[in-house]
């Protein structure tokens, strides 16, 4: 089945209730080959983390592995039938650390691949394609479109109803801004590295969580992606609230004469975020990050609130990774204790 | 008293032996030429004498004194080395490379005084080429290079001088002007051995000639030693193909 | 004992009106909305005065100055040295694999989620490996000119060592280690505190030490070995102790901004352009004009755009160019 019949065999089920919403948006999915029939979907390869990510949510049973190596700490907090998954290493083209062969003996059904698609990715799927002769589908969408590629790829896999319950909860943590923040946006800056220097610039993917949260990424520059910056940049931005994922970054910050008199912590807006088992804001860029984006939003705009964020990111372990760590579990992560 | 002297001496690399049973004696105030053909094992004499590679055999005694037995520094305040003139890489001054000379008189960590600056000016002087002292060393003249690199020499203040080939790749003025200065020098009191490759040279300023050939000495003496067959012998040349060459050489 | 003739401290004292100007510059200009006046102002005003120009100019700018200072002045008097000894104009302190050395040493710390001060550590550490397999190597060769065998072991060592960098860029995670390992290799002074300088400090202060000690020495490892060995210099022993010297400040130097390249390379040409090849005149030119140099470039670095450009690209950028017409015009004269 090429892409087109695949297309089409996909426009019929939108007699399905839950795909009405689907069949109007434009295809997420780009697919070469011919992937089985969903129901028939037993062995899936994920070829990136983001990808990884989108699969074991919807499918955790069908993953063959890891595209990178996942800390044992990360392993802990997730279902005990996913934790002994190995690492399989990924497929990005020239930076691949799987070898074509052994992806062959993994006798995958169906390969998958999550994140922005250009004309670069698309001829690295096809030309795997081409030389393995499994199916190989890029699953194209930022942030925004989480619940779409929920959707759509919980089809593909065979469990529809789980990627529509998944996707109402992308939808919900990404609706839109509308009243909330009204008068103002408050900018954020997004802090990596330990010396907090390197930041991704407004519009990148590594800093959706941000826009998601109806923030404004204070860093603008030329380029697109992740820079480095100078603390007298920093300084100039003068960021409300700064949020990051390293834990030596925000004893830094806590203690260094510069960031402390930065008015965000000075005034108590210095956040940190957990990165077990998948960074709640970034690392890997994927549907990983929809806790985050709640746990930010909330952060900035409803201050009043006294959420027990234990519980909250217990919810989201149970919903999305099958498995409800316990308290003492979670409050062991930096930025939860 | 030789100030140089070479006994059975034994010259040559870890696994490449050039030369042995060599004996050689450069007396006070005298001019000992080498003569030979390339490959003869010159250079590698000269490193040895002036200590920079280790004999294999043999002793080499300078001042009275064993080689071994002289610190480097203080080696060079008494024997000196005059280089073919090279090209010279760096821009320094002419008065910059023959201060050069004076490093092994200065301590360790101290740079050249007024002293020593004094000394080179009036080296470069003696020489006649003290109008050179502020220009480049890299822009002069071959010729000129050549002095310069005797004043450098002299401002070792050593007192025996080893000149390799100081007359090759010069013009014929220049040659007659180094052969002069050569000659001013014995005047004033060194000890020089040279090489050369013209044996008219040697002939015009030598008081001995030694004959280098293989790596063996197989002949040294007076002038006269360089006959037409010896220098025939040694070059490997015809014998009356050289008498018309130099006419100014004995017949044996 | 005098530094420098009549001629020559003049010269440099005209040197030092670019460099001051370059450091008033440095001060004055940056990404902080802070007009010349107001920075300057500030600066007038001294560390304690409580206001944001205060800590704008005294505690952002003036460590990355002083880093700048120190960087430059160490990989310019490096560079000057090694050109020297190697009998070479072209050469740079990178030439015996010091800095593919520190930069593996960085990559792998990062690899490994090491602390800002590990990856430091293990840079100067990786830097001074390198230049001791390199030194080891060519003892072991004894047939061949020693300088020449150096520089083959030195571009072998290098080499092998960048193969490292490479492999440990694949290996490592693209999302978040590879970014931090490229933009180290790229080179910067953003991230610099004033506790970094607290080690590298002193580490090129001790390095420089010898170089400035031996100064009119060192001239002579300019001319053929058996030339300086007849001159009365123990080669061997002076060209071992010049790289140890040049290592040590090039690695600090390299663990503290990463990899600069250029600045050991050029500066030192200009300085000879300036007031010639003799090390005792040519070392504080370099010191002066690689300080210099490197705070202008920063200065560029972290003013031209919202974000940093590293180090690395606008020394080559201005680097290379000057090569390029310093090789041109050395066919002419002396070097």
């Amino acid at each position: 089945m090429n892409r087109r019949e695949y297309l089409v065999a996909l426009a019929g089920l939108s007699a399905m209730p839950w795909t009405g919403a689907m069949a109007t948006a434009p295809a997420t999915l780009h697919v070469f080959g011919a992937p089985p029939p969903s129901d028939r979907v037993r062995r899936v390869f994920a070829a990136g983390a983001p990808a990884a990510v989108l699969t074991h949510v919807l499918a955790p049973d069908k993953l063959l592995g890891w595209p990178w190596p996942l800390s044992a700490e990360a392993r802990d907090l997730l279902a005990p039938a996913a934790r002994g998954l190995p690492m399989l290493g990924r497929l990005a083209g020239r930076g691949s650390t799987l070898p074509l062969e052994r992806l062959v003996a993994l006798k995958p059904d169906l390969i998958v691949d999550a994140g922005t698609v250009d004309a670069t990715y698309l001829s690295t799927a096809e030309r795997v394609w081409r030389q393995t002769g499994i199916p190989y589908v890029l699953v194209d969408g930022r942030l925004a479109d989480s619940a779409r590629q929920l959707r759509e790829t919980g089809l593909l896999l065979g469990v529809a109803a789980r990627g529509e319950r998944l996707a109402r909860y992308a939808e919900e943590a990404l609706s839109a801004c509308g009243d909330r923040a009204a008068r103002r946006r408050p900018g954020v800056y997004l802090a990596r590295a330990a010396d907090g220097l390197e930041t991704p610039l407004a519009g990148s993917v590594n800093g959706e969580c941000i826009e998601a949260a109806c923030a404004v990424n204070v860093a603008r520059g030329p380029g697109g992606g992740l820079a480095r910056v100078s603390r007298e940049q920093v300084l100039a931005w003068s960021p409300d609230a700064i949020v990051s994922q390293y834990p030596e970054f925000h004893a830094l910050a806590r203690q260094d004469a510069f960031w402390r008199r930065l008015p965000a912590v000075r005034d108590g807006r210095l956040f940190l975020a957990p990165s077990l088992p998948f960074g709640w804001l970034d690392g890997p860029p994927g549907v990983n990050r929809l806790l985050g984006v709640r746990w930010l939003a909330s952060r900035l705009h409803d201050l009043s609130a006294r959420t027990d964020w234990v519980d909250f990111a217990r919810d989201f372990h149970a919903l999305f990774y099958g498995h409800a760590p316990t308290r003492e579990e979670l409050m062991r992560l930096p930025g939860l204790t | 008293m030789s100030v140089l002297e070479a006994r059975g001496l034994a010259i040559g690399y870890r696994h490449r032996p050039v030369g042995e049973g060599i004996d050689l004696a450069l007396g006070a105030g005298e001019i000992l030429c080498l003569l030979g053909p390339n490959g003869g094992g010159k250079t590698t004499l000269f490193r040895t004498l002036l200590g920079i590679l280790p004999p294999l055999a043999g002793t080499a005694h300078v001042l009275g004194r064993p080689l071994d037995d002289w610190p480097r520094a203080a080696l060079a305040t008494r024997l000196a080395y005059v280089p073919q003139s090279h090209a010279g890489l760096f821009a320094f001054t002419v008065e910059e490379v023959v201060l050069m000379g004076r490093t092994a008189r200065l301590p360790r960590f101290a740079t050249p005084s007024a002293h020593d600056r004094a000394v080179a000016r009036e080296c470069l002087e003696r020489l006649g080429v003290g109008h050179l002292a502020a220009r480049i060393y890299t822009e002069i003249s071959g010729g000129e290079r050549q002095l310069a690199l005797i004043a450098r020499a002299l401002a070792q203040e050593a007192i025996v001088l080893i000149l390799d080939e100081p007359t090759a790749s010069l013009d014929f003025g220049n040659q007659l002007r180094v052969l002069k200065e050569i000659d001013a020098l014995k005047a004033r009191g060194f000890s020089i051995l040279m090489s050369t490759h013209q044996p008219e040279h040697a002939l015009r300023v030598a008081d001995r000639i030694a004959l280098l050939k293989a790596g063996r000495i197989v002949g040294q003496g007076p002038r006269a030693l360089a006959t037409a067959e010896a220098l025939a012998a040694l070059y490997g040349a015809d014998a009356s193909e050289v008498a018309r060459s130099l006419p100014q050489l004995a017949r044996a | 004992m005098k530094l420098a003739g009549q001629g020559t401290a003049l010269r440099l004292a005209v040197l030092s009106a670019p460099v001051f100007a370059a450091l008033l510059a440095a001060f004055a200009f940056g990404p902080y909305p802070l007009s010349p006046a107001e920075a300057l102002a500030a600066l007038w005003a001294g560390p304690s005065a409580e206001s944001d120009a205060a800590t704008v100019v005294w505690q952002l700018r003036l460590p990355r100055i002083l880093a700048g200072l120190l960087v430059g002045a160490a990989l310019s008097a490096a560079g000057a040295a090694y050109q020297g000894m190697f009998r070479n104009p072209l050469v740079s302190p990178d030439i015996l694999g010091v800095s593919a050395g520190a930069g593996l040493g960085a990559a792998l710390a990062i690899y490994f989620g090491l602390s800002l001060a590990a990856v430091q550590a293990l840079a100067f550490a990786g830097g001074l490996l390198a230049v001791a397999a390199v030194v080891f190597v060519a003892g072991q060769v004894r047939r061949h000119d020693p300088v020449l065998v150096l520089v083959l072991a030195g571009v072998a060592v290098g080499t092998l060592f960048a193969a490292g960098i490479s492999l440990v860029k694949v290996l490592a995670d693209p999302s978040v280690q590879l970014p931090a390992i490229t933009f180290w290799l790229l080179g910067g002074l953003n991230a610099v505190a004033s506790g970094d300088l607290g080690l590298a400090a002193p580490l090129i202060a001790v390095g420089l030490l010898p170089m400035l000690l031996l100064r009119w020495r060192i001239n002579l490892l300019s001319l053929s070995d058996e030339e300086a060995a007849a001159l009365g210099v123990n080669v061997v022993r002076l060209r071992g102790t010049l790289i140890v010297s040049a290592t040590l400040i090039t690695a600090a130097a390299v663990s503290v901004a990463g990899i600069v390249g250029w600045v050991g390379l050029v500066v030192p040409h200009a300085a000879r352009l300036l007031v010639g090849p003799e090390f005792s005149r040519l070392l504080p030119a370099s010191l002066l004009l690689g300080g210099g140099f490197l705070v202008a470039a920063d200065t560029l670095a972290r003013s031209a755009a919202a974000i940093e450009l590293p180090l690395g690209i606008l020394t080559a950028l201005v680097g290379a160019p000057a090569f390029l017409w310093l090789l041109a015009r050395t066919g002419r004269g002396g070097a």
